[in-house]
């Protein structure tokens, strides 16, 4: 009886351990999951569910965000360790199938075993949800997945990371956090003729119509003259004083993944930012004429006065919220209005602990040629840069 | 809990962080003079004072205010401004429904306390986030010159 007890109780031991590492495993894979910023692709437009169907206008077609729900049929439910790790570094599917490289799987792959299957493991244990994503819409050839062997060939590095004994563990970890999870490059590294990622790192450029930013030391351009509790505050709220708020994708992408990160590794992530060497590309500020205020500068003040001071006071210090104040923003100073002309178009959010601040899009109270005006007064009033807008670019 | 600070009076409140301003004076304490618009800043009728700043109570979340100073149009006329303010008003019978006019008076005040001799662009730049139905501009203008003359 005795020897009967002693070996249960050794069971229920072993069973207890085993299930704690089980939960520790998929804490670990939520957080790995945020910091990969899954959602930001593959949310469903409700926002409620993993299930994909978000739509990629690239140059030649669309691609959709699959379902990554444990769904057997329509989602991941499928995959062993092996196929995951497969898919998730050389961008090859269970099917054998080649993934487009929207999917960041050159950033992925540089991620260890022990990480990528905790992601799976934390994947595993949400609700299946039966959706299947819309047929991507290609041209030929871009319709014929197999050519993307060769895309690989020269794009996808498909090694994992090694840690430099030459640099700081902070570095290290920064470095992880920022190529291999955060997958910055994506978006703020220019692409190559065949749209891989080109030799100039972190330059800046131009991601589905917004500007992603210069992210080296370059001090005009990049974030050389932003100090480290500046990036720690942009990148942990969305907003650092002096530096307007983040929108469009760089909102999402701290509203879904950055906010949730430990402060150590923010400023790891910084750490690493650091070290990226200066590159000197960005837009060029116009010339700013003194006294040319033209009639449509004149057009661009009032309506900036009835409808953006309510939130961003006529000094863009903000009103209500530190989110609303513009003033320093990147964006204010760049003659191609890029970012401007995106907010101005589809409004941004961004989730804080403070509540959801929102902008509203503004493309139905106002014509394109007043929303060009509007653009033009706070480049000008802003940012100093003096910039002809066309009322085109506001139309759909 | 969150603590914040209304006319002078301090408030203890059990509220979610992202509550905005305006649903707590209304709903919660029964502040009803600040008047709910167009929920999204865009319309000036939920204007009340933070620390003296005009501020649309709509788009605040209560957990952004701190210690700093809520004024609403139930106090404005204790002080000098607003006090002078609300007399043009009524001398001049600027209101038509009154929707908009308190935080009509809430922008005008804290024009008059930054700028105690406004011209007729400094009222429309100040006065302009402000939007009456009525149409009583005119008037709310004439007003703003009658309380500096005064002053």
């Amino acid at each position: 009886m005795k020897y009967f007890l002693l070996v249960f109780a050794v069971i229920m031991a072993i069973s207890a351990r085993s299930a704690q590492a089980q939960t520790d495993l998929i804490e670990r894979g939520k957080t790995l999951f945020r910091a990969a910023d899954c959602a930001a692709c593959h949310l469903s437009s409700d926002g409620q569910t993993l299930s994909g169907g978000k739509a990629f206008p690239l140059p030649f077609g669309t691609v959709y965000a699959v379902n990554i729900t444990p769904d057997r049929e329509t989602g991941i439910g499928a995959y062993t360790d092996e196929q995951w790790l497969r898919m998730m570094r050389t961008g090859v599917d269970r099917n054998g199938r080649h993934l487009y490289p929207v999917m960041p799987y050159t950033s992925y792959t540089f991620l260890n075993d022990a990480d990528t299957l905790a992601i799976k493991a934390y994947l595993f244990t949400l609700k299946p949800v039966q959706a299947k994503a819309p047929e991507n819409r290609l041209p030929f050839p871009f319709n014929q997945r197999w050519v993307m062997t060769f895309w690989n060939w020269f794009n996808n590095p498909d090694r994992r990371m090694t840690t430099d004994p030459h640099r700081t563990p902070e570095w290290n970890r920064g470095a992880y956090l920022v190529e291999a999870l955060g997958h910055c490059d994506q978006c703020h590294t220019p692409r190559n003729f065949m749209f891989g990622l080109s030799g100039k790192a972190y330059a800046g450029t131009v991601q589905v119509g917004w500007r992603a930013y210069n992210l080296t030391s370059d001090t005009e351009h990049g974030l050389g003259g932003w100090s480290d509790s500046e990036l720690f505050e942009y990148l942990s709220t969305g907003y650092a004083p002096h530096r307007g708020p983040a929108s469009g994708p760089m909102a999402e992408a701290i509203e879904n993944s950055l906010r949730y990160l430990p402060a150590e590794d923010i400023r790891a992530m910084i750490v690493y930012l650091r070290s990226i060497p200066a590159r000197p590309n960005g837009p060029q500020r116009g010339k700013r004429v003194p006294g040319a205020s033209g009639e449509n500068e004149d057009v661009g003040r009032h309506i900036f006065q009835q409808a953006c001071m309510g939130c961003h006071l006529e000094n863009g210090a903000g009103r209500q919220s530190d989110w609303g104040a513009l003033k320093g923003a990147h964006s204010l100073s760049d003659p191609a209005a890029t970012n401007i002309i995106g907010v101005l178009r589809t409004g941004t959010s961004i989730k804080t602990e403070h509540g959801k601040m929102a902008m509203p899009s503004f493309t139905k109270a106002y014509t394109p040629q007043e929303l060009a005006a509007i653009s033009e007064y706070v480049l000008g009033h802003f940012g100093g840069v003096k910039a002809q807008i066309e009322p085109d670019r506001f139309k759909n | 809990m969150i603590t914040i600070r209304i006319n002078n009076e301090s408030h203890q409140l059990d509220v979610t962080d992202d509550m905005p301003l305006l649903w707590v004076l209304r709903d919660i304490l029964g502040l009803t003079g600040t008047k709910y618009g167009c929920g999204v800043a865009q319309c000036g009728a939920c204007t009340i004072h933070i620390d003296g700043i005009p501020t649309r109570a709509c788009q605040l979340p209560v957990s952004l205010i701190g210690d700093r100073h809520i004024t609403t149009i139930e106090a404005i006329g204790n002080t000098r401004e607003g006090a002078r303010i609300q007399a043009v008003w009524l001398q001049n019978q600027v209101i038509q429904c009154g929707y908009c006019q308190s935080g009509q008076i809430m922008a005008a005040t804290a024009l008059l306390r930054d700028n105690p001799n406004p011209t007729d662009d400094d009222i429309d730049d100040a006065m302009s986030g402000n939007i009456c139905r009525c149409g009583t501009y005119v008037r709310i203008r004439e007003a703003i010159h009658q309380a500096a003359n005064n002053a």
